[in-house]
C-alpha cells in the first residue's frame, strides 16, 4: 500500500522503504501464492496441537472440577462400583461409589521409566553413532544404517512382547538377579519373572535407541573434516578427538535427538502395558516391581471405564491424558530452552573454563 | 615434549628487526653437498627421499626429493593441482586418515623414519603442529581451544600461562584477553586463524606445517600472520604452502616449486627445484619455475 503510494511519486528504486516492504515488492504474482501456501502449511501443526490440547482440555474438565488437587496427591485410581451403590456427588458432579481418582502412580512410573529409558539409551546411542561415523567403511555404514532405521520402524507391540518372552526372564537370571544382590535401596528385592518397572525402562531404552542413533549418526557426519583433522593434527587420539570435537560439535542436535526419543518414550503404550506386570495401584516400592504409566493405565481402564454410568471415569481418564500431554509439552520446551541455553546465538559455545 | 634446543643455528636475527629488513637471506650458496648443507645449518629436520604419493590408483606425487631446515621458513609454490597439501599433510601423516592412500620412498623426521614400523604418529603429531587453509576451531571456547591439547598431552606448566603465551605469540592476546570464555566461532576469520595457530603452538612443536593460511584473510591480517612467522622462526622450522608469490618472496628462506606433470599420463605432482628464496624468485635454474613465478604458467 506505502509501497506503490511511494513508487508513485518517487520515481527510481523505492530506497525509503523498509526492508520488508522492499522484499515484497520484490516478489511476483507466483511468490506470493507459494509464501501464502507456506504459511498455511506451517500454522497446521501449531492449529492441531491449540486443537487437540483444548479437545482434551474439554473432555477432562469435568474430572478437573471433580478431583481437584486431590488429583495429584491421591496414590490410588479405582473406578469404583459401577454396578451399584450411591453415586459419590462432588462439586456438582457424579462419579461411582468408591471411585478414587490419582494420577500420581502412572505420573511416577512414566517419568522414571522414560528417564532410565534416556539415561541408558543416549550414552549407547551416541557411542553407537559415533562407531558407525567413524570407525566402520563406509560400504558397510550405508547398511548399518538401513539396519537402525529399520529398527526405529518396528511396531512397539513387538518390542513389548520380546521384553515378556525373552528380554525379561533373561535379565530377571542375570543381570537384576547381580544388582539385588547388591542391596542398594530401591535397587533390590525379588526381579521375579522380569516384568516390573525396570524391564520397561530397557526395552524403552531399545526402541528409542534407534531414533537417536541414526539422528546423532547423521550429525556425526555433518562435523567437517576438517575440524576433526585439526584435533587429530594436534596428537588428540581418536577417543579424545570424540569426546572433546566432534560430540561438542552437534551437542545442541543430539539434545533434540534425546527430546524426540523422551517423547517417543513418555507416550510408549502398549509395550509398557505389556510388560509393566499390569499394576495399576501399586506404587514401586522397588525397580523391579510391576508398575504402570499414564500412557499404559489409559489404555489399560478405558474398557472398565466405558461402563461407567456417571460418565467420571471417562473424564478422569482424558485427565489423564491432558496431565500426560503437558508433560510431554513440558520435556520439549526443556529441550527448546537447554537447546538455546546451549547455542548462543546459533554458535556452539564451550563451557569456557 | 622434546626441549628446543636452545642454540640458534643460521643467520641470527633480533626478533625486534621489522618484517621490512633482511627479507631475503643472503644469497645462499646453491649448495648440493649434504655434509655441507648440514655443516651450516644443522641436521635436516624433515629429509624426504623418493616419495611417491598414491589416492586409490592415483599417482599424486612422483620422486619428491629434498630438505627441510630447522628454524627457516621453507615455501612450497605451485599451480593448483600440483600436489602442494597432499605433500605437506605427508609430513604429519594426516593423509592416514584418508582410506586407500599409499605412500612409497621415505621420509625421515629428525633423523628418524616417519611411517617407520613403529612410529606412533598420534606422539609424533604433538610435535609437529599444523595451521589449515581454512580456520578450523574446534566448538569451544577461546581458551578451551589453546589450552586443550595441552592439557590432553599432560603438559607439565600452568595450563593458564601456556594459553597467554601462546596467544600472545599468535599477536591475538590483546584482542581476546577479555573475553577468553567466549566462543571461538564469535572471532573474525582472520582472528580464528590466529587462534588456529596459537593452539598449534601452545604444544610446543618442532615445525608447524601452515597450508594457505592467509589464503581466506584480508591484506591486514596476512601481513599480521606474515610478522608472526618472522617471530616464530627463531624457535620452530615452518613449512608453508601458499599461492601468493611476493608471500613466498617475503617470508621463506627456501622455496620448492611444484608443479603437475601430464607427460606419463595423468596429472602427477613434481617437484621441479629447490633453492634459496632469492634464487627461484630472480635466477630460477628451471624453465617451467621460470614461467611459474612470472606468471606466463598456462
Ligand atoms: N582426498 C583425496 N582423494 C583423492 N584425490 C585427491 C584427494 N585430495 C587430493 N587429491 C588429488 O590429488 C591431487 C593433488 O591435490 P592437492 O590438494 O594436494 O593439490 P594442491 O597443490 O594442494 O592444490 P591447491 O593449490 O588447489 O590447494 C589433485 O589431483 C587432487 O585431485
Ligand atoms: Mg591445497
Amino acid at each position: 500500500m506505502t509501497a506503490t503510494a511511494e513508487r508513485a511519486t518517487v520515481p527510481g528504486p523505492p530506497s525509503g522503504l523498509s526492508a520488508r516492504a522492499r522484499r515484497r515488492s520484490e516478489l511476483t504474482g507466483r511468490d506470493v501464492t507459494v509464501s501464502a501456501v507456506l504459511a498455511v502449511a506451517a500454522f497446521v501443526p501449531a492449529a492441531a496441537l491449540v486443537w487437540l490440547t483444548y479437545e482434551m482440555a474439554k473432555q477432562a474438565y469435568p474430572a478437573i472440577v471433580f478431583n481437584g488437587w486431590r488429583f495429584f496427591t491421591t496414590k490410588t485410581f479405582t473406578l469404583g462400583n459401577l454396578y451399584g451403590g450411591t453415586p459419590i456427588v462432588h462439586h456438582g458432579y457424579q462419579a461411582a461409589h468408591g471411585a478414587q481418582y490419582g494420577v500420581l502412580p502412572f505420573l511416577f512410573g512414566t517419568v522414571v521409566s522414560s528417564a532410565i529409558a534416556v539415561v541408558v539409551a543416549v550414552p549407547l546411542s551416541v557411542g553407537g553413532a559415533l562407531f558407525l561415523a567413524d570407525r566402520v567403511p563406509a560400504r558397510l555404514q550405508g547398511a548399518l544404517g538401513t539396519f537402525l532405521e529399520v529398527l526405529a520402524g518396528i511396531p512397539s507391540v513387538v518390542f513389548g512382547l520380546w521384553g515378556v518372552f525373552t528380554f525379561g526372564p533373561l535379565m530377571s537370571r542375570t543381570g537384576f538377579k547381580w544388582l539385588a544382590a547388591l542391596h542398594i535401596p530401591w535397587l533390590s528385592g525379588s526381579p521375579g519373572a522380569g516384568q516390573g518397572l525396570l524391564t520397561a525402562s530397557l526395552v524403552l531404552a531399545v526402541m528409542i535407541i534407534p531414533i537417536i542413533a541414526s539422528t546423532t549418526r547423521e550429525l556425526f557426519r555433518s562435523v567437517p573434516p576438517l575440524t576433526k583433522e585439526g584435533a587429530v593434527a594436534l596428537g588428540l587420539t581418536p577417543s579424545e578427538t570424540a569426546r572433546h570435537v566432534t560430540i561438542p560439535f552437534v551437542r545442541t542436535g543430539i539434545l533434540a535427538a534425546t527430546i524426540l526419543g523422551l517423547g517417543r518414550a513418555l507416550g510408549e503404550t502398549i509395550a509398557v502395558l505389556i510388560i509393566s506386570g499390569n499394576a495399576l495401584n501399586i506404587y514401586p516400592h522397588s525397580i523391579f516391581d510391576p508398575f504402570s504409566t499414564m500412557a499404559a493405565g489409559i489404555a489399560a481402564i478405558l474398557d472398565g471405564a466405558l461402563t461407567d454410568s456417571t460418565g467420571m471415569a471417562l473424564h478422569a481418564l482424558g485427565e489423564v491424558g491432558l496431565v500426560l500431554l503437558l508433560v510431554t509439552l513440558l520435556a520439549n520446551l526443556g529441550g527448546r530452552f537447554l537447546t538455546r541455553r546451549f547455542s548462543v546465538g546459533g554458535l556452539p559455545v564451550g563451557r569456557g573454563i | 615434549m622434546t626441549e628446543l634446543p636452545s642454540i640458534r643455528v643460521g643467520p641470527s636475527r633480533s626478533p625486534a628487526s621489522g618484517p621490512q629488513e633482511d627479507k631475503l637471506p643472503s644469497s645462499e650458496p646453491s649448495v648440493s653437498d649434504p655434509a655441507e648443507v648440514e655443516a651450516t645449518h644443522g641436521p635436516s629436520v624433515f629429509r624426504v627421499e623418493n616419495l611417491f604419493f598414491y589416492y586409490g590408483d592415483h599417482l599424486a606425487l612422483r620422486d619428491i626429493t629434498l630438505d627441510i631446515r630447522p628454524r627457516e621458513i621453507t615455501s612450497l609454490i605451485g599451480p593448483s593441482g600440483c600436489g602442494k597439501t597432499t605433500f605437506i599433510r605427508c609430513l604429519n601423516r594426516l593423509n592416514d586418515l584418508i582410506p586407500g592412500t599409499r605412500l612409497e620412498g621415505r621420509v625421515e623426521f629428525d633423523g628418524e623414519s616417519l611411517y617407520g614400523p613403529d612410529v606412533r604418529a598420534i606422539e609424533l603429531r604433538r610435535r609437529i603442529g599444523m595451521v589449515f587453509q581454512k580456520p578450523n576451531p574446534f566448538p569451544k571456547s577461546i581458551y578451551e581451544n589453546v589450552a586443550l591439547a595441552p592439557r590432553m598431552n599432560r603438559m607439565k606448566g600452568n595450563l593458564d600461562d601456556v594459553v597467554e603465551e601462546s596467544l600472545v605469540r599468535a599477536a591475538l592476546w590483546d584482542e581476546v584477553k577479555d573475553k577468553l570464555r567466549a566462543s571461538a566461532f564469535s572471532l573474525s576469520g582472520g582472528q580464528q586463524q590466529r587462534l588456529c595457530i596459537a593452539r598449534a603452538i601452545a604444544v610446543r612443536p618442532e615445525v608447524i606445517l601452515m597450508d594457505e593460511p592467509c589464503s581466506a584473510l584480508d591484506p591486514v591480517a596476512t601481513f599480521r600472520i606474515e610478522e608472526l612467522m618472522e617471530d616464530l622462526k627463531n624457535d620452530y622450522t615452518i613449512v608453508i604452502v601458499t599461492h601468493n608469490m611476493q608471500q613466498a618472496a617475503r617470508v621463506s628462506d627456501r622455496t620448492a616449486f611444484f608443479t603437475v606433470d601430464t607427460s606419463q599420463g595423468g596429472r602427477t605432482g613434481v617437484m621441479v627445484e629447490i633453492g634459496a628464496t632469492s634464487k627461484i624468485f630472480t635466477a630460477p635454474s628451471d624453465q617451467r619455475t621460470e614461467d611459474y613465478i612470472t606468471g606466463r604458467f598456462g
